[in-house]
């Protein structure tokens, strides 16, 4: 894991009162790894003014 | 009594609940019938956490008493079921809570015991406390059953109910239906109530019925459908009686196919899984739907989009026990929390705009078709040796088949579709406009009739 996920990951548990389980991070580290990355992917799109709210658009119902 | 051609534990739903009616089958009879089945093979499937038989003998003799006197209640009455243990069940509270309190019977679980069901027990799911044995595959007990309604999976299959409740955040339905080779629908979110479902994540979770065949998730879907004030989510959106799309006919129906999106996955599927699926779309196509693929641009970014929510309502919804969790708790529950403390706001909110981009590019292609068809897995079933405790996380971080449907909140049905090279189960996966499971039962049912791939079953 990059040591600047680590340190951010640590610092976030100690703020919320929290222990990593003993061997956790390095158990962990390949995943922790990749989900960080794709995150980036993420803000990859340009959504413009898209809209938050899951709402059901009336127009789905129509083929 | 019984008429039936066919061992009774694996008569479907519909077959068992004509044979109730017509007075040729005892629920009784039917009840004794599973349990034995239990008895004989869970010990190698492991499906039960919290086998009920007391209860479930005592429910079956009431329904058959009941049918007797002329009042027969519908086609789950006398049929015995068992649900995931994420449901509540009144004297059986979801082991999977630590320290929420549950709430009697879910109203899933009221729903189909007001139908008449018979209550079997409470079935295993991924990440439990303690060291229970983990569910096998009923086609190879070697491999895996997919999670998270493992349990489900397990006991459906191998004739141990004759039809399950599960729940769905990630593909915990359609995984294990998939895997193995039985039929499972998650419905529109907001379609069954959440009430008395031990969250992992309030947007994302969905409760839905896991069976062996179409006809038999129409029926379960019919008791367990519909409005319930103890979910604010929960639509009151007008229910339909599902049997309705009980009917062989996709004549007229366009079935969208979204190949860009397959691309994206292919280099983690299996090329049988591919060939499988194909293949079932040309079935489709020679049964009368006219097929057309659609592009859907954002869906790529789907899956992480729909993991970011996953973890962060994970991390929410378990806040107040996260350092027993992290003591404690299965490698799972403790990897979610960590990646939800990594996420930051901007990144749970550009989700969220995800989730909206791809509902209205789906709403767009929803336009030209009736349904998507799609492969529900990656590849077949994994055996038990070569599948770490936390792989199934890898899956949620990159795009593949199950997340962009949680995200969407769509219907989404589960139908075998034929077998790997050594013989496990593969599954399409047909997605509908919001409320409309008419459609996708529909199309299910009748290339299910038309393949029957349900007539093979498992040895144990």
């Amino acid at each position: 894991m990059d040591k600047l996920i680590e340190q951010n990951l640590k610092a976030v548990l100690e703020r919320e009162g929290l222990q990593p389980k003993p061997g956790d991070l390095e158990q962990f580290s390949e995943i922790i790894g990749l989900y960080v990355e794709n995150l980036k992917q993420l803000h990859s799109v340009n959504l413009a003014a898209e809209e938050l709210g899951p709402v059901f658009r009336p127009e789905w119902t129509g083929k | 009594m019984a008429v039936a051609e066919k061992p009774l534990h694996y008569l479907t739903i519909h077959e068992a609940q004509q044979l109730i009616r017509d007075g040729k089958l005892s629920p009784l009879e039917l009840t004794r019938a599973v349990l034995d089945r239990i008895a004989a093979v869970d010990g190698k499937l492991h499906a039960y956490i919290n086998l009920m038989s007391d209860g479930a003998l005592a429910e079956a003799q009431a329904a058959e008493a009941e049918i007797a006197k002329g009042h027969w209640r519908g086609a789950l009455h006398g049929i015995p079921i068992a649900v995931k243990d994420q449901l509540d069940v009144a004297g059986a509270p979801a082991r999977i809570r630590q320290f929420t309190q549950g709430v009697g019977d879910a109203t899933a679980v009221r729903k189909l015991r007001e139908a008449g069901a018979v209550m079997l027990g409470k079935l295993h799911m991924s990440s439990l406390p303690g060291d229970l044995p983990l569910p096998r595959n009923p086609w190879n007990t070697d491999h895996i059953t997919g999670g998270s309604s493992t349990g489900s999976g397990a006991a459906v299959a191998g004739g141990l109910c004759l039809g399950s409740l599960g729940e769905d955040t990630a593909g915990s339905i359609r995984n294990p239906a998939a895997f193995c080779g039985i039929t499972g629908l998650k419905a529109t979110y907001g379609r069954v109530s959440r009430h008395g479902l031990a969250p992992l994540s309030w947007s994302l979770d969905h409760c839905g019925p896991m069976a062996r065949v179409v006809e038999d998730l129409a029926h379960m879907l019919n008791a367990i459908a519909g409005h319930d004030a103890y979910d604010p989510t929960c639509s009151a959106a007008p229910v339909v009686d599902y049997t309705s799309a009980l009917r062989e006919d996709v004549k007229g129906m366009t079935v969208g196919v979204p190949r860009d999106y397959i691309d994206a996955c292919a280099p983690r599927t299996d090329a049988i899984v591919l060939k499988r699926v194909d293949e079932a779309i040309v079935v489709l196509k020679s049964l009368g739907a006219k097929v057309e693929e659609v592009k859907t641009p954002t869906l790529h970014l789907a899956t992480i989009a729909n993991a970011v929510i996953y973890y962060n309502e994970f991390w929410a919804a378990h806040k107040s026990d996260a350092a027993w969790v992290l003591e404690n708790g299965a490698a799972q529950r403790r990897a979610r929390i960590y990646l939800g403390l990594l996420t930051g706001s901007a990144d749970y909110i550009q989700a969220q705009r995800i989730r909206s981009r791809c509902r209205a590019e789906l709403a767009e292609v929803f336009q030209r078709v009736d349904c998507l068809a799609l492969p529900n897995q990656a590849g077949p079933a994994p055996r038990v040796k070569d599948v770490g405790p936390i792989d199934t996380l890898y899956k949620h971080v990159q795009p593949e088949f199950h997340g962009p449907f949680n995200l969407t909140g769509l219907p989404t049905l589960s139908v075998p579709c034929g077998f790997s090279e050594n013989n496990l189960p593969i599954a399409l996966q047909l997605v509908g406009k919001p409320f409309d499971e008419v459609t996708v039962l529909r199309a299910g049912y009748t290339y299910q009739q038309q393949m029957k791939w349900y007539e093979t079953k498992p040895v144990i």
